[in-house]
């Protein structure tokens, strides 16, 4: 074909930025590590790779670029931080009293199919709070996140919050066989009361647990949705649990003047098969995806030998970079004008672009053409 | 800024109209060739069947009407919170009538289908080593002519496929029609789209 170099093919799912896209994005990482910095988190650079076994559950092992090292270990490039911060925590940090405030801001690799600004590499900025009071985390990490939108700028955004234990609850100890209870939590999850009754025929589940199993969803909506949610869930005593956790969530953050802010989505049950509480996902007008979530997972840590419970979230850059681009909010990058210095005297130009480097000016330097 | 709704061009129109008339919602007039009109409060995208769920994926539209056959091809991820009712049919497997074809007795089954992910699936889902022929129309023809072994495709009456000696052999899955809306729309548009939700939900009863 006209153009092309078999050397210039880039492979599917990587991309590249200049100039102003990078600035953008750099800006975008500066505004939310501040957000992260003012709650008193604390950065923390985990390794590229790890031994893949770190990475394992049914949600990411699929997706992960793994390698086999020098020494026959199997090894993966870091697929998601939570895995990697749960270890470390673990590991290297286990002296450090709980609760911990850890953030991040760096790429990850997953073989994913590419979608809405979602390449195979990207960018992720997050925090975990490790230890502590459960409520409280969970309300301060939801507070993170909408300061994070604030600051950005964006507009017409939505926490929209529900809880695994609801779902969990309403299935727990049927001896649902494990394809059943997949379909199940998918047609939950589309909010098809069809396809929930559909794929309960047959099962042994029914009553109670199978109609409040329909009702989840059309669950979702303004946080009165836990009045009702309540009433219709009473019978179930984890599920009940579940609702009464994120109610007070919930409370906590309408005191805290985000109530117009806050969606209940009580279908809400995908993500990554470690969460095991409260789960959220920010949505905002412009984009048809999802801007970032997160969730609590109270067993993560346990598997690397330090049971602690704990709350996280994340935003994607390059899906907050094209919703801020989308709602002509993106941040302004220009930078202001060099001047330009050169000439004959490579050696009186060099000390005079030296001299209004020390004075803080952007210099162009060059040896003549660039007057 | 309306809602915009995306509608298939194909056999799923009609249905959509008489359900958007029948709910006193607005509805393009004319039989027009623009795929993008405005209508009262919402604005309309009339795509090809199979890209009705990507428009609403992405959330260029918001909505969207779609048949399950569709959804479960494209896996797009959308909600689906009302069952239409219109457009029923079956996804089924079809082999030449009388030909005793049996999945389980060949190495490899060779499938025609349009709807290559699907038909894969169900196969390969039951441990049977599967080759799909994806074709794009007149999939029954395809065996007849020693193309693939079977196909994968809708039937609503079964006359074109007996008319191309073809007989059912089993049903991969059941469709209809389906209210598809876009994730990050129902919330962050909830207002807008619960009323049509609910609108559409009392007509299509």
């Amino acid at each position: 074909m006209n153009g092309t170099h078999r050397l210039a093919q880039v492979p599917p799912g990587v991309q590249c930025f200049v100039g102003e896209e990078a600035r953008r994005r750099r800006r975008i990482e500066e505004v939310v590590v501040s957000v992260f910095e003012g709650w008193d988190y604390e950065e923390i650079i985990p390794p590229l790779f790890d031994y893949a076994d770190v990475f394992t559950g049914e949600a990411l092992a699929p997706k992960t670029y793994s390698f086999v090292g020098r020494d026959g270990n199997v090894l993966a490039l870091r697929p998601d931080f939570t895995s990697l911060l749960a270890k470390i925590a673990a590991g290297r940090l286990r002296d450090r009293k709980a609760p911990m405030r850890l953030y991040y801001s760096g790429e990850v690799v997953r073989y994913e199919p590419v979608k809405a600004g979602r390449q195979s590499e990207l960018h992720q900025m997050g925090l975990e709070h490790l230890g502590g009071e459960a409520r409280a985390a969970d309300a301060e990490v939801l507070a993170i996140a909408a300061e994070c939108l604030e600051r950005l700028g964006a507009s017409e955004w939505v926490l929209a919050v529900g809880h695994v234990g609801i779902f969990n609850g309403l299935v727990e100890g049927v001896g649902l066989d494990a394809e059943r209870l997949e379909a199940l939590r998918e047609r939950v999850e589309s909010k098809d009361p069809a396809g929930v009754r559909a794929s309960l025929e047959g099962s042994g589940l029914e009553g109670a647990a199978a109609a409040a199993l329909e009702r989840l969803t059309a669950m979702a909506g303004g946080t009165d949705v836990l009045d009702d949610a309540a009433r219709v869930l009473a019978f179930c005593p984890p599920a009940a649990r579940a609702v009464d956790e994120l109610r007070a969530v919930v409370d906590a953050l309408r005191a805290a003047g985000l109530a117009d802010r806050l969606a209940v989505d009580l279908a809400e049950v995908r993500g990554l098969d470690y969460y095991t509480g409260l789960v959220f996902r920010i949505f905002a007008r412009g984009l048809g995806f999802e801007v970032g979530g997160g969730g609590r997972y109270d067993t993560l840590l346990g598997r690397f030998g330090r049971p602690l419970g704990a709350v996280g979230f994340m935003l994607g850059l390059d899906r907050v970079a094209l919703l801020l681009d989308r709602q002509g909010r993106a941040p302004e990058v220009t930078p202001a004008p060099a001047a330009a210095i050169g000439g004959g005297d490579l050696g009186a130009a060099l000390a005079e672009a030296r001299e209004k480097r020390a004075s803080g000016t952007r210099v162009r330097f060059g040896n003549g053409e660039e007057r | 800024m309306s809602l915009t709704v995306a509608l298939s061009k194909g056999k799923l129109l009609a249905g959509s109209e008489a359900l958007f008339r029948r709910a006193g919602l607005p509805f393009p007039d004319g039989e027009g060739r623009r795929l993008v009109v405005e209508a009262g409060s919402l604005r309309f995208l009339f795509v090809k069947d199979m890209d009705v769920p990507t428009y609403v994926e992405y959330g260029v539209a918001d909505c969207g009407v779609a048949g399950r056959d569709v959804l479960l091809e494209t896996g797009a991820d959308v909600l689906e919170p009302l069952d239409l009712g219109f457009g029923r049919c079956r996804l089924v497997v079809a082999s030449p009538a009388g030909s005793g074809f049996a999945p389980h007795r060949a190495a490899t089954t060779r499938v025609a289908s349009k709807y290559a992910k699907v038909a894969a699936g169900h196969f390969l889902g039951r441990g049977l080593a599967v080759e799909v022929v994806r074709l794009a129309g007149s999939v029954e023809i395809a065996p007849g002519l020693g193309l693939a072994d079977c196909i994968v495709d809708v039937v609503e009456t079964g006359r074109t496929l007996a008319e191309n000696g073809l007989e059912v052999i089993e049903t991969v899955a059941e469709s209809s029609a389906r209210l598809i809306v876009n994730r990050a729309s129902f919330h962050a548009r909830r207002d807008e789209v619960q009323r049509l939700v609910e609108t559409l939900r009392r007509t299509s009863r």
